[in-house]
């Protein structure tokens, strides 16, 4: 319950700095997704059940702070965390650079899947066109800022707490073989 | 069966996820132009503590330079590089003051121009995705700010209201890819509807036989039941015949700095 709750607090202060730090300091729009780099996070540590709630509602989050679609993100959150939790059966989790690799494919998902939600159920006018021009980036971005979160939860672990266990960190770890 | 459902049960406990998020998520489609409980608990919760990292960015600012200040070599260096820290900053402080001012004053006098009652607000924090286009105003429903009221600027038309708590708001920009606003060619007089783009607008439904030329002004009509009429959206940059269609490829620049948007009106009266 604590972790459930460690893992909500984080995902509220991502949102936070998604709207306000990072996007006065990023230009043209960009800011990285966090929080899909939280969910990818979840989906490689926690299981199906407290995982999936969590991307739910932090996405649910999110939607009230971006688009104007209740449960848009919620679903997009979801649908990659349970494409990353049924990845991870099947992949070597024990590599930091996957990490690194799902939240690459995670970004080509959940741009998807917001073309597929809004195309189909709602009006995304030219939302195909501004994702097409800015993918590239918003990949290039997210896989930054993943890697800087990676290596600073690692060095606060190291540095800090070496005895308490963050789940996923020892292993994506230097000292455990990426 | 049962064994079957034992045997298949994380693919079909995903399926059931994904069906009930989309089942909720289409069916608020309908009531997405109101603000439910959750969204306005979220958006009160979190407009102050966003509204308090602008200011701790702005405390981190300041340390870092003063602790880049330090590497200085004598103490001569060292008073002068403070004064000279000392003074810059309040030297930004005034320019930003002045700044502030120009922009104030060029709104109160909009806000003198325009026939309607208009609520200033601050822009306190931006779109959580790089996809869309919405900002967080610091006026809510205690300031009479509902969904569906125009946001403008002196320059011209911001965009509409979509989410409304109780000293917050959210606006849904010009720009948006799902934003559409009713509009006109000044000089021809030509119909359109202005659509975001995500940086730039387009100019949708004007008919090829219309005279429309690059640097022509579009206003809103005010056909569309949000905005009044006249105010200024962009100016027409580019314009292409649309080869044997209908209609015309017209794009606007949007008259708004949207990367610059910091103080903004809310124009509360209803709509005549």
């Amino acid at each position: 319950m604590r972790r459930t709750f460690v893992y909500f607090i984080l995902g509220f202060v991502f949102l936070v700095m998604q709207t306000t730090l990072l996007a006065a300091m990023l230009p043209l729009h960009f800011k990285p997704d966090l929080l899909l780099i939280l969910v990818v996070y979840l989906g490689l540590n926690e299981g199906y059940v407290r995982g999936g709630a969590l991307s739910y509602l932090l996405g649910c989050l999110q939607d009230v702070f971006a688009a104007g679609y209740p449960g848009l993100h919620g679903l997009a959150l979801l649908c990659t965390f349970l494409a990353v939790r049924g990845a991870a059966a099947r992949l070597n989790t024990e590599s930091s650079t996957l990490l690194l690799l799902l939240v690459s494919a995670g970004t080509l998902l959940q741009a998807a899947l917001l073309l597929f939600a809004l195309g189909f159920f709602a009006e995304a006018g030219a939302l195909w066109v501004i994702i097409l021009k800015g993918i590239l980036p918003q990949v290039l971005l997210n896989l930054l800022a993943a890697s800087l979160l990676l290596k600073a939860a690692t060095w606060l672990q190291h540095r800090f707490a070496p005895r308490f266990k963050l789940p996923g960190l020892p292993r994506a770890g230097r000292h455990y073989g990426s | 069966m049962l064994e079957l459902l034992r045997k298949y049960r994380t693919p079909l406990l995903a399926g059931c996820l994904i069906l009930a998020a989309l089942l909720f998520y289409s069916a608020r489609l309908r009531q997405r132009e109101t603000t439910n409980a959750f969204e306005q608990t979220a958006l009160g919760l979190t407009a102050p503590v966003q509204g308090g990292v602008d200011i701790i960015a702005d405390g981190v600012a300041g340390v870092w330079s003063a602790f880049l200040g330090i590497f200085g070599n004598s103490p001569e260096v060292l008073r002068l590089s403070a004064e000279n820290r000392r003074l810059r900053s309040e030297l930004a402080q005034l320019t930003e003051l002045r700044l502030e001012n120009e922009r104030l004053s060029r709104l109160l006098a909009f806000r003198e121009e325009i026939a309607r009652q208009a609520v200033p607000a601050r822009v306190i924090a931006e779109d959580a995705s790089s996809w869309f286009r919405t900002v967080l105003i610091d006026r809510g429903r205690q300031d009479g700010v509902r969904e569906g009221l125009p946001v403008v600027v002196a320059e011209g038309v911001v965009g509409r209201v979509i989410k409304s708590a109780a000293s917050e708001s959210r606006v849904l920009l010009a720009t948006d890819a799902s934003s559409a606003i009713a509009g006109l060619v000044q000089r021809t007089r030509a119909r359109g509807i202005c659509r975001g783009q995500g940086n730039l607008l387009s100019f949708d439904f004007a008919m090829h036989w219309e005279e429309i030329e690059e640097g022509d002004l579009i206003v809103t009509s005010g056909t569309g039941g949000v905005f009044p009429k006249g105010l200024t959206v962009g100016t027409v940059s580019r314009v292409s015949p649309g080869g044997f269609g209908l209609f015309k490829t017209v794009e606007v620049t949007p008259s708004v700095d949207f990367y610059r948007l910091e103080e903004v009106l809310v124009l509360i009266e209803e709509h005549r």
